[in-house]
């Protein structure tokens, strides 16, 4: 006799092992004797090392304190982060002058404000956004750190970066209310509703001839104060040298990778050798090569800056190691895609890219940005042949006479700060990686 | 009809390479020409000499750690290269012996099946990954052995023995003294190596042959310890030790070694191993799961199946980025002038530069050492790699 049950039978809730903590403490870190052992020991160590960092960091520090004897009769065994407070606005800014301050935020504002866009997911045209960003930005920002007399060509410069600044950030701000392009918006304003793609085009560029004018003759009438590049310094300084690396490392990179596939011997033969040369050897004798013989190597009469020599070998060096990440991502692209570029009737500049170099770089976004927080981290470099970056100013705090001997703190905060943009820097690429997957991978 | 293949001069592709090589090959000529031209120039305004003369020169300074000895006024620039160049290859040799153990080590636990431990390997490869590695030189430097106590209260590490101590000008360590007959101890050691060399190709020829294993673990050790030991024993133990003593305010005798070798040892070791440890964990996470469950179905201890089955797959894929891990080891090896290392950036681009001048000369034998060493380890890497290759199938 069969017994039928007609009504199902409702499932057992999941057994207590896989959903209570006790259950994932005990698969997870009670499963053996010796694993229970080494969860004690291991709890130990970080309740000891925690315990230490918390007692000396943020339990006996002194936070308030004029100088450094102050801090010692306050608490001697704790840190001192007064110092780190007194000297905020010279390890963020080094001696630029402080009447001036708005200059650089101002500048780093309107990077801000030029790239916050590409992550607006409802504006057109990033990629023009992106690219006015390389080329036109480093004029404005270049301007508002050094001031002093423009010539004819920063005028010109500077005038279509404030245009194309204010382009951009109307075109966005469109974007985001209505989902539209600012050249779709220009004829509408204006009253006219059919307009064809060329009319559009021309009404687009004129308003931006008008633009330019008009900024033109304002930015006539006015110069900034002159700061010389000796006053720069601290995070401001590294930001400044690494942002030009990393800006100027995909080009170089790529323009080098594409000369090591390259079918042509002479153009090999040279990316080879340039490539080779800075990878083999390290930063600081780049570095030291730059400030010695650079000047060596300039026709008389011409004397670069110590600023201007550490970033040509800061780009140099960067575009060679990103020259290889690039390579790497280039051999992972079947051959199959070059001949389907090719078949279709495209060139080799046009194959490469649209084809290739989208998919490559893609492939290689964590390298990508791992050689970016490589070449942020070794910009601390600069501080041993004399700039004086955010290292130099952490350094000059122990030597300072109120603050005289207190190096620990400055460094464990310079430290942290590194920390906390590297690691930013280096989730935010898996984020990316991930979100633009196209599920070819394996 | 056919078509006829038309001859365009401006569309063809190998006129088109040709003239864009031409190009290319005229702007570097026209630039390497106009740098050597302005050189020579430069170097004639300023009065400046050439050549390679000056390595002869006795140098006025002298190093303040060396492997070969040398004096201030007598040592040549060209010694003093030498000095610099063993210096960087001695501190960076340490930390990659030192980094690759540690590594090894934190990319074991990173794969723990203990959660916590895992975590804590993580948190540790985050925090030194992400830190500049000037700042934690610096930080060990100036943050831990500068801090150490002075020459009288010196921390004794070997527990009351005082023969190996730690102060604030550096590690003192005893320094052997080899004796009369100690060659006899060097004999049998190495007759020891040779004989387990021998016994061990013999045990797996025999394994091939019959399937019998041999305790060869046991046996090799046995030989290297005993053999050598024995010897050393009958001829009167001929080894003395040179300990370091107290002497006024300094420790005379032994060796030591100042705290900025120290601190560039420990920096670049904790730095580095935190790159190891995730080089072998991607390696042992590259072997396909099947290798495990096959190696455990055949009855292999989780030791076994790991020496046997699961290292010698991950070693193809954890060798190569280990290699250029210690190239770049070897490059920061020169962060040691940040903190007084007489390393060969140091002694070499930044001191004899200030002394002798000769910019140009100095340069180029400091990038060309590095180049050497580096062209060295990637001619080794390509050996490795062909070696690796023939063996799969």
């Amino acid at each position: 006799m069969a017994i039928v049950k007609a009504v199902k039978t409702s499932a057992l809730p999941a057994p207590l092992s896989e959903t209570s903590v006790v259950g994932w403490m005990k698969k997870n870190l009670f499963n053996s004797v010796f694993n229970s052992l080494l969860t004690f020991v291991t709890l130990y160590i970080i309740f000891m090392v925690v315990k230490a960092v918390w007692v000396w960091g943020i339990a006996d520090a002194v936070w308030v304190a004029d100088n450094r004897r102050e801090c010692f009769s306050i608490n001697p065994d704790g840190a001192c982060w007064a110092g780190i407070f007194a000297w905020v606005d010279n390890i963020f800014y080094g001696r630029y002058p402080r009447e001036e301050l708005w200059r650089i935020n101002l500048g780093i504002f309107s990077l801000f404000i030029w790239l916050l866009p590409l992550w607006l997911p409802r504006v057109k045209a990033k990629i023009s956004i992106g690219l006015t960003a390389v080329f036109l930005y480093p004029f404005l920002a270049g301007y508002l750190f050094a001031g002093g007399d423009k010539g004819i060509f920063m005028q010109i410069m500077f005038t279509a970066a404030i245009v194309c600044l204010a382009a951009n950030t109307i075109h966005s701000i469109i974007g985001v209310l209505i989902g539209r392009s600012l050249p779709e918006f220009l004829p509408f304003l204006l009253g006219q509703k059919n307009v064809n793609e060329k009319n559009r085009r021309n009404i687009f560029l004129g308003v931006l001839a008008l633009g330019f004018i008009l900024v033109y003759v304002w930015q006539m009438n006015w110069n900034l104060e002159g700061v010389s590049w000796t006053k720069w310094g601290g995070l401001f300084l590294t930001f400044v040298v690494a942002g030009i690396g990393i800006a100027s490392a995909l080009p170089g990179g790529i323009i080098l990778a594409l000369g090591r596939r390259s079918e042509m011997p002479i153009a090999r033969a040279l990316s080879i050798s340039i490539i080779e040369l800075f990878r083999s050897v390290p930063l600081i004798t780049v570095l030291f090569m730059a400030t010695t013989m650079f000047p060596l190597f300039m026709p008389e009469g011409f004397v670069l800056n110590k600023l201007t020599q550490v970033i040509i070998a800061v780009c140099l060096f960067s575009a060679c190691y990103m020259a290889e990440t690039v390579r790497g991502g280039l051999q992972t692209i079947p051959r199959g895609q070059f001949e389907g570029g090719h078949t279709i009737g495209l060139g080799y500049w046009q194959t490469m890219g649209l084809i290739i170099m989208p998919q490559a770089l893609k492939n290689m976004i964590p390298n990508i940005v791992g050689n970016f927080i490589s070449l942020l981290k070794d910009t601390t470099l600069v501080s041993i042949i004399g700039l004086f970056d955010v290292l130099n100013m952490l350094r000059a705090i122990g030597k300072d006479r109120t603050w005289l001997g207190l190096h620990i703190e400055p460094l464990v905060f310079g430290a942290m700060m590194f920390f906390l943009i590297c690691f930013a820097m280096s989730k935010y690429s898996r984020h990316l990686e991930v979100k633009l997957s196209t599920g070819h991978k394996h | 009809m056919k078509p006829k293949e038309k001859f365009d001069f401006f569309h063809d592709e190998r006129v088109r390479s040709v003239f864009y090589q031409a190009l290319i090959a005229a702007a570097v000529g026209w630039f390497v020409w106009s740098l050597v031209s302005n050189t020579a120039q430069n170097l004639e305004a300023r009065g400046m000499h050439t050549g390679f003369g000056f390595l002869n020169v006795a140098a006025g300074f002298d190093s303040s750690f060396k492997l070969i000895s040398n004096e201030a006024g007598v040592g040549t620039y060209g010694r003093i290269f030498f000095i610099g160049a063993l210096n960087t290859l001695y501190v960076s040799a340490l930390a990659i012996i030192l980094s690759t153990m540690l590594g090894f080590f934190i990319g074991v636990m990173r794969l723990s099946s203990n959660w916590l431990v895992s975590k804590v390997a993580l948190a540790y490869v985050e925090i030194f990954r992400n830190t500049p590695l000037l700042i934690q030189i610096i930080f060990w430097y100036i943050g831990v052995f500068s801090l150490l106590p002075r020459v009288k209260s010196s921390i004794d590490l070997s527990g009351g023995a005082e023969v190996l101590l730690l102060n604030n000008r550096g590690l003192y360590m005893p320094w052997p003294i080899p004796g009369d007959l100690l060659w006899l101890t060097g004999v049998a050691a190495s007759i020891a190596v040779i004989a387990v060399v021998a016994f061990r190709r013999w045990a797996k020829n025999r394994q091939d042959k019959t399937g019998q294993t041999y305790p060869t673990f046991i046996v090799s050790a046995a030989l290297l310890i005993l053999l050598p030991g024995v010897v050393y024993f009958m001829t009167g133990m001929p080894l003395d030790w040179d300990i370091p003593k107290l002497e006024g305010f300094n420790f005379v005798g032994g060796a030591s070694l100042p705290p900025s070798f120290m601190a560039l040892l420990f920096a670049l070791t904790i730095y580095h191993a935190s790159y190891t440890a995730e080089m072998v964990r991607a390696g042992i996470l590259s072997v396909n799961k099947g290798q495990h469950e096959a190696a455990k179905s055949l009855g292999l201890s989780n030791n076994r199946s790991m020496s046997l089955v699961i290292i010698p797959q991950a070693m193809p894929a954890i060798i190569p980025p280990m290699i250029s891990n210690c190239m770049t080891t070897i490059k920061n090896s020169s962060l040691a002038i940040a903190i007084g290392y007489p390393d060969l950036v140091s002694l070499f681009m930044q001191t004899s530069l200030n002394q002798a001048g000769y910019a140009i000369e100095l340069v180029c034998m400091t990038m060309a050492f590095y180049m050497v060493v580096s062209l060295i380890i990637s001619w080794l890497m390509n050996i490795y790699n062909k070696r690796v290759q023939l063996v799969e199938r």
